[in-house]
Protein backbone atom coordinates (compact mmCIF):
# COMPACT_ATOMS: atom_id res chain seq x y z
CA UNK A 1 0.00 0.00 0.00
CA UNK A 2 2.99 2.51 0.93
CA UNK A 3 4.12 2.00 -2.66
CA UNK A 4 1.30 2.84 -4.51
CA UNK A 5 0.94 5.95 -1.92
CA UNK A 6 4.91 6.27 -3.05
CA UNK A 7 3.87 6.37 -6.57
CA UNK A 8 1.09 8.45 -6.87
CA UNK A 9 2.79 11.30 -4.66
CA UNK A 10 5.76 11.09 -6.60
CA UNK A 11 3.23 11.95 -9.78
CA UNK A 12 2.17 14.86 -8.14
CA UNK A 13 5.49 16.26 -7.16
CA UNK A 14 6.35 15.61 -10.97
CA UNK A 15 3.38 17.12 -12.28
CA UNK A 16 3.50 19.89 -9.14
CA UNK A 17 7.68 20.69 -10.70
CA UNK A 18 7.28 20.65 -14.30
CA UNK A 19 3.77 23.10 -14.01
CA UNK A 20 5.70 25.57 -11.61
CA UNK A 21 8.76 25.21 -14.21
CA UNK A 22 6.39 26.26 -16.82
CA UNK A 23 5.11 29.10 -15.00
CA UNK A 24 8.73 30.68 -14.25
CA UNK A 25 9.73 29.90 -17.96
CA UNK A 26 6.69 31.67 -19.04
CA UNK A 27 5.79 33.98 -16.77
CA UNK A 28 6.30 37.03 -19.15
CA UNK A 29 5.49 35.07 -22.60
CA UNK A 30 5.66 36.71 -25.90
CA UNK A 31 6.27 33.75 -27.69
CA UNK A 32 2.96 32.32 -28.57
CA UNK A 33 3.53 28.28 -28.53
CA UNK A 34 6.93 26.49 -28.23
CA UNK A 35 8.53 24.98 -31.29
CA UNK A 36 7.66 21.36 -32.04
CA UNK A 37 10.28 18.26 -31.72
CA UNK A 38 10.16 17.24 -35.34
CA UNK A 39 11.52 19.85 -38.40
CA UNK A 40 9.28 22.13 -40.46
CA UNK A 41 9.12 25.69 -39.67
CA UNK A 42 6.42 26.79 -36.89
CA UNK A 43 3.32 28.08 -38.35
CA UNK A 44 2.02 31.37 -37.22
CA UNK A 45 -0.34 31.37 -34.28
CA UNK A 46 -4.40 31.91 -34.96
CA UNK A 47 -4.60 32.95 -31.04
CA UNK A 48 -3.04 36.26 -31.89
CA UNK A 49 -4.02 39.15 -29.03
CA UNK A 50 -6.90 41.28 -30.60
CA UNK A 51 -5.14 44.15 -30.79
CA UNK A 52 -1.24 44.82 -31.55
CA UNK A 53 0.92 44.63 -34.27
CA UNK A 54 1.53 40.88 -35.01
CA UNK A 55 5.71 40.04 -34.74
CA UNK A 56 7.69 39.44 -37.25
CA UNK A 57 7.88 35.64 -38.27
CA UNK A 58 11.43 34.27 -36.90
CA UNK A 59 10.94 32.14 -40.24
CA UNK A 60 11.26 34.93 -42.77
CA UNK A 61 12.57 34.70 -45.87
CA UNK A 62 15.96 36.44 -46.71
CA UNK A 63 15.48 37.88 -49.20
CA UNK A 64 13.75 42.26 -48.74
CA UNK A 65 13.48 44.46 -45.91
CA UNK A 66 11.07 44.21 -43.59
CA UNK A 67 8.41 46.45 -44.42
CA UNK A 68 7.97 49.57 -41.79
CA UNK A 69 5.23 48.95 -39.27
CA UNK A 70 2.26 50.35 -39.54
CA UNK A 71 1.91 50.80 -35.84
CA UNK A 72 5.20 52.64 -35.38
CA UNK A 73 4.81 56.90 -35.37
CA UNK B 1 9.20 31.79 -48.26
CA UNK B 2 11.32 30.27 -46.44
CA UNK B 3 15.36 30.93 -47.30
CA UNK B 4 18.15 27.91 -48.27
CA UNK B 5 18.80 27.64 -44.20
CA UNK B 6 15.84 26.75 -43.39
CA UNK B 7 15.52 24.13 -46.17
CA UNK B 8 18.49 22.86 -44.94
CA UNK B 9 17.90 22.42 -41.93
CA UNK B 10 14.65 20.66 -42.81
CA UNK B 11 16.40 18.26 -44.44
CA UNK B 12 19.16 17.84 -42.30
CA UNK B 13 16.66 16.77 -39.74
CA UNK B 14 14.70 13.99 -41.77
CA UNK B 15 17.86 12.61 -42.57
CA UNK B 16 19.18 12.34 -39.14
CA UNK B 17 15.82 11.24 -37.65
CA UNK B 18 15.60 8.37 -40.74
CA UNK B 19 19.54 7.84 -39.29
CA UNK B 20 18.58 6.56 -36.03
CA UNK B 21 15.73 4.11 -37.44
CA UNK B 22 18.63 2.60 -39.46
CA UNK B 23 20.78 2.83 -36.77
CA UNK B 24 18.92 1.03 -34.36
CA UNK B 25 18.13 -1.47 -36.66
CA UNK B 26 21.56 -2.12 -37.87
CA UNK B 27 22.44 -2.56 -34.44
CA UNK B 28 19.72 -5.16 -33.75
CA UNK B 29 18.75 -2.91 -31.14
CA UNK B 30 15.39 -2.68 -32.34
CA UNK B 31 13.56 -4.80 -29.43
CA UNK B 32 15.14 -3.32 -26.65
CA UNK B 33 14.66 0.23 -28.06
CA UNK B 34 11.32 0.09 -29.47
CA UNK B 35 10.36 3.28 -27.98
CA UNK B 36 12.99 5.70 -29.45
CA UNK B 37 12.23 3.42 -33.06
CA UNK B 38 8.51 4.63 -33.05
CA UNK B 39 9.54 8.14 -31.59
CA UNK B 40 11.93 8.72 -34.38
CA UNK B 41 10.15 7.20 -37.02
CA UNK B 42 6.88 9.55 -35.53
CA UNK B 43 9.10 12.41 -35.99
CA UNK B 44 10.65 11.58 -39.53
CA UNK B 45 7.18 11.07 -40.82
CA UNK B 46 6.02 13.89 -39.07
CA UNK B 47 8.90 15.73 -40.70
CA UNK B 48 7.75 14.84 -44.20
CA UNK B 49 4.37 15.15 -43.91
CA UNK B 50 4.90 18.60 -43.01
CA UNK B 51 6.91 19.31 -46.00
CA UNK B 52 4.41 17.83 -48.39
CA UNK B 53 1.66 19.84 -46.81
CA UNK B 54 3.77 23.16 -46.64
CA UNK B 55 4.17 22.53 -50.50
CA UNK B 56 1.11 22.04 -51.13
CA UNK B 57 -1.18 24.35 -49.41
CA UNK B 58 1.71 26.99 -47.88
CA UNK B 59 2.84 28.24 -44.63
CA UNK B 60 -0.03 30.41 -43.47
CA UNK B 61 -2.76 27.93 -44.74
CA UNK B 62 -5.00 25.61 -41.86
CA UNK B 63 -4.03 22.67 -43.30
CA UNK B 64 -0.20 23.37 -42.39
CA UNK B 65 -0.98 24.63 -38.69
CA UNK B 66 -3.35 21.64 -38.06
CA UNK B 67 -1.02 19.33 -39.20
CA UNK B 68 1.95 20.94 -37.44
CA UNK B 69 0.42 20.83 -33.88
CA UNK B 70 -0.92 17.57 -34.01
CA UNK B 71 1.71 15.79 -35.50
CA UNK B 72 3.78 17.76 -32.34
CA UNK B 73 1.47 16.49 -29.63
CA UNK B 74 1.85 12.70 -31.45
CA UNK B 75 5.48 12.94 -31.40
CA UNK B 76 6.29 14.70 -28.03
CA UNK B 77 3.48 11.42 -26.65
CA UNK B 78 5.76 9.18 -28.43
CA UNK B 79 9.17 10.85 -26.84
CA UNK B 80 7.51 10.56 -23.20
CA UNK B 81 6.97 7.10 -23.46
CA UNK B 82 11.20 6.75 -24.62
CA UNK B 83 11.83 8.47 -21.36
CA UNK B 84 9.26 6.12 -19.81
CA UNK B 85 11.43 3.54 -21.62
CA UNK B 86 14.56 4.64 -19.92
CA UNK B 87 13.22 4.50 -16.74
CA UNK B 88 11.94 0.83 -16.47
CA UNK B 89 15.97 -0.02 -18.48
CA UNK B 90 17.50 2.12 -15.19
CA UNK B 91 15.21 0.05 -12.76
CA UNK B 92 14.80 -3.09 -14.50
CA UNK B 93 17.04 -5.10 -11.59
CA UNK B 94 14.51 -3.33 -8.75
CA UNK B 95 11.65 -4.99 -10.47
CA UNK B 96 9.73 -2.22 -10.61
CA UNK B 97 7.76 -1.64 -14.14
CA UNK B 98 4.14 -2.79 -12.77
CA UNK B 99 4.89 0.63 -10.38
CA UNK B 100 6.32 2.36 -13.38
CA UNK B 101 3.77 1.52 -15.45
CA UNK B 102 0.99 3.10 -13.41
CA UNK B 103 2.82 5.80 -12.58
CA UNK B 104 3.23 6.93 -16.22
CA UNK B 105 -0.22 6.56 -17.02
CA UNK B 106 -0.97 8.42 -13.73
CA UNK B 107 1.05 11.33 -15.05
CA UNK B 108 -0.03 11.45 -18.58
CA UNK B 109 -3.69 11.48 -17.26
CA UNK B 110 -2.90 14.00 -14.63
CA UNK B 111 -1.16 16.31 -17.61
CA UNK B 112 -3.98 15.86 -19.79
CA UNK B 113 -6.35 16.90 -16.56
CA UNK B 114 -4.58 20.07 -15.80
CA UNK B 115 -4.05 20.47 -19.49
CA UNK B 116 -7.57 20.70 -20.18
CA UNK B 117 -8.43 22.55 -16.87
CA UNK B 118 -6.12 25.62 -18.37
CA UNK B 119 -8.10 25.47 -21.67
CA UNK B 120 -11.65 24.65 -20.22
CA UNK B 121 -12.52 28.43 -20.96
CA UNK B 122 -11.11 29.36 -24.48
CA UNK B 123 -14.27 29.55 -27.11
CA UNK B 124 -13.93 27.54 -30.02
CA UNK B 125 -11.21 25.23 -31.23
CA UNK B 126 -10.72 23.34 -27.76
CA UNK B 127 -9.51 20.75 -29.11
CA UNK B 128 -6.83 22.31 -31.06
CA UNK B 129 -5.89 24.69 -28.17
CA UNK B 130 -5.66 21.10 -25.83
CA UNK B 131 -3.57 19.51 -27.99
CA UNK B 132 -1.12 23.04 -28.47
CA UNK B 133 -1.39 22.98 -24.41
CA UNK B 134 -0.85 19.21 -24.21
CA UNK B 135 2.13 19.12 -25.83
CA UNK B 136 3.95 21.99 -24.01
CA UNK B 137 3.11 20.57 -20.92
CA UNK B 138 4.73 17.44 -21.58
CA UNK B 139 8.15 19.27 -22.62
CA UNK B 140 7.76 20.42 -19.30
CA UNK B 141 6.94 17.47 -17.24
CA UNK B 142 9.60 15.67 -19.53
CA UNK B 143 12.17 18.35 -18.35
CA UNK B 144 11.54 16.94 -15.05
CA UNK B 145 11.81 13.45 -15.62
CA UNK B 146 14.60 14.14 -17.09
CA UNK B 147 16.32 15.42 -14.55
CA UNK B 148 15.01 12.84 -12.16
CA UNK B 149 16.00 10.04 -14.61
CA UNK B 150 19.80 11.76 -14.30
CA UNK B 151 19.76 11.34 -10.80
CA UNK B 152 18.59 7.48 -10.58
CA UNK B 153 21.37 6.93 -13.17
CA UNK B 154 24.26 8.64 -10.43
CA UNK B 155 22.76 7.27 -7.67
CA UNK B 156 22.11 3.93 -8.85
CA UNK B 157 25.77 4.19 -10.36
CA UNK B 158 24.34 3.00 -13.72
CA UNK B 159 27.52 2.00 -15.99
CA UNK B 160 25.71 1.37 -19.13
CA UNK B 161 27.55 4.25 -21.36
CA UNK B 162 24.77 3.85 -23.93
CA UNK B 163 22.17 4.58 -21.72
CA UNK B 164 23.99 6.87 -19.83
CA UNK B 165 24.47 8.49 -23.47
CA UNK B 166 21.10 8.46 -24.16
CA UNK B 167 19.60 10.01 -21.12
CA UNK B 168 22.25 12.66 -21.43
CA UNK B 169 21.26 13.81 -25.34
CA UNK B 170 17.42 13.89 -23.56
CA UNK B 171 18.37 16.28 -20.85
CA UNK B 172 20.65 18.63 -22.67
CA UNK B 173 17.57 18.53 -25.25
CA UNK B 174 15.37 19.46 -22.70
CA UNK B 175 17.21 21.45 -20.78
CA UNK B 176 18.13 23.60 -23.87
CA UNK B 177 14.86 23.92 -25.26
CA UNK B 178 13.35 25.58 -21.97
CA UNK B 179 16.42 27.83 -21.87
CA UNK B 180 15.74 28.78 -25.36
CA UNK B 181 11.97 29.14 -24.59
CA UNK B 182 13.08 31.33 -21.62
CA UNK B 183 15.59 33.77 -23.03
CA UNK B 184 13.29 34.03 -26.14
CA UNK B 185 10.50 35.57 -24.02
CA UNK B 186 13.37 37.80 -22.21
CA UNK B 187 14.88 38.87 -25.43
CA UNK B 188 12.55 38.74 -28.41
CA UNK B 189 14.63 40.61 -30.86
CA UNK B 190 17.91 38.53 -30.79
CA UNK B 191 17.67 36.32 -34.05
CA UNK B 192 19.85 33.44 -32.74
CA UNK B 193 16.79 32.70 -31.21
CA UNK B 194 15.16 31.49 -34.60
CA UNK B 195 18.04 28.52 -35.43
CA UNK B 196 18.10 27.19 -31.96
CA UNK B 197 14.82 24.86 -32.23
CA UNK B 198 15.44 23.56 -35.02
CA UNK B 199 18.69 23.10 -34.68
CA UNK B 200 18.09 21.23 -31.56
CA UNK B 201 15.44 19.34 -33.22
CA UNK B 202 18.57 18.08 -35.26
CA UNK B 203 20.93 17.99 -32.24
CA UNK B 204 18.95 14.95 -29.94
CA UNK B 205 18.94 12.64 -33.46
CA UNK B 206 22.72 13.09 -34.36
CA UNK B 207 23.15 12.36 -30.36
CA UNK B 208 21.38 9.47 -30.33
CA UNK B 209 22.77 7.99 -34.15
CA UNK B 210 26.30 8.46 -32.91
CA UNK B 211 25.21 6.60 -29.63
CA UNK B 212 23.52 3.30 -31.63
CA UNK B 213 26.65 3.69 -34.07
CA UNK B 214 29.67 4.01 -31.63
CA UNK B 215 28.71 2.87 -28.66
CA UNK B 216 28.11 -1.36 -28.31
CA UNK B 217 25.52 -2.44 -26.10
CA UNK B 218 27.71 -3.67 -23.80
CA UNK B 219 30.02 -0.87 -23.14
CA UNK B 220 30.22 -0.14 -19.70
CA UNK B 221 31.95 3.06 -18.27
CA UNK B 222 34.62 2.68 -15.86
CA UNK B 223 33.09 5.27 -12.67
CA UNK B 224 34.28 3.26 -10.03
CA UNK B 225 38.01 3.31 -10.94
CA UNK B 226 38.09 6.35 -11.89
CA UNK B 227 36.27 7.45 -8.34
CA UNK B 228 38.40 4.86 -6.29
CA UNK B 229 41.56 4.11 -8.03
CA UNK B 230 43.69 2.99 -5.03
CA UNK B 231 41.10 0.45 -4.46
Amino acid sequence: MSRWLSVVVLVMLVLAAAMGLRGIVTSHSQVPVMEAAAGGPVPPSPWRAAGGPVPPSPWRAAGGPVPPSPWAK
Amino acid sequence: MLGSADYAIWLLAASCEACVVVCVFSTRSARRYLPIVFHMLGEFLATIGRFVIFRRYGYTSHEYFYFYYYSDALVVICLYFVLIGLFAQVFEEMKVSQYLRVAALLLLCGTAWITYSIVADSRGRLLTHFVVELSQNLYFVGVVLTYLLWGAVVKLQETRTRLVQLVLSLGVYFSAFAVTYALRNLYPGFSLWQYTPPLLGIALPAAWAYTFLKVPEGARLATAQVAAPGR
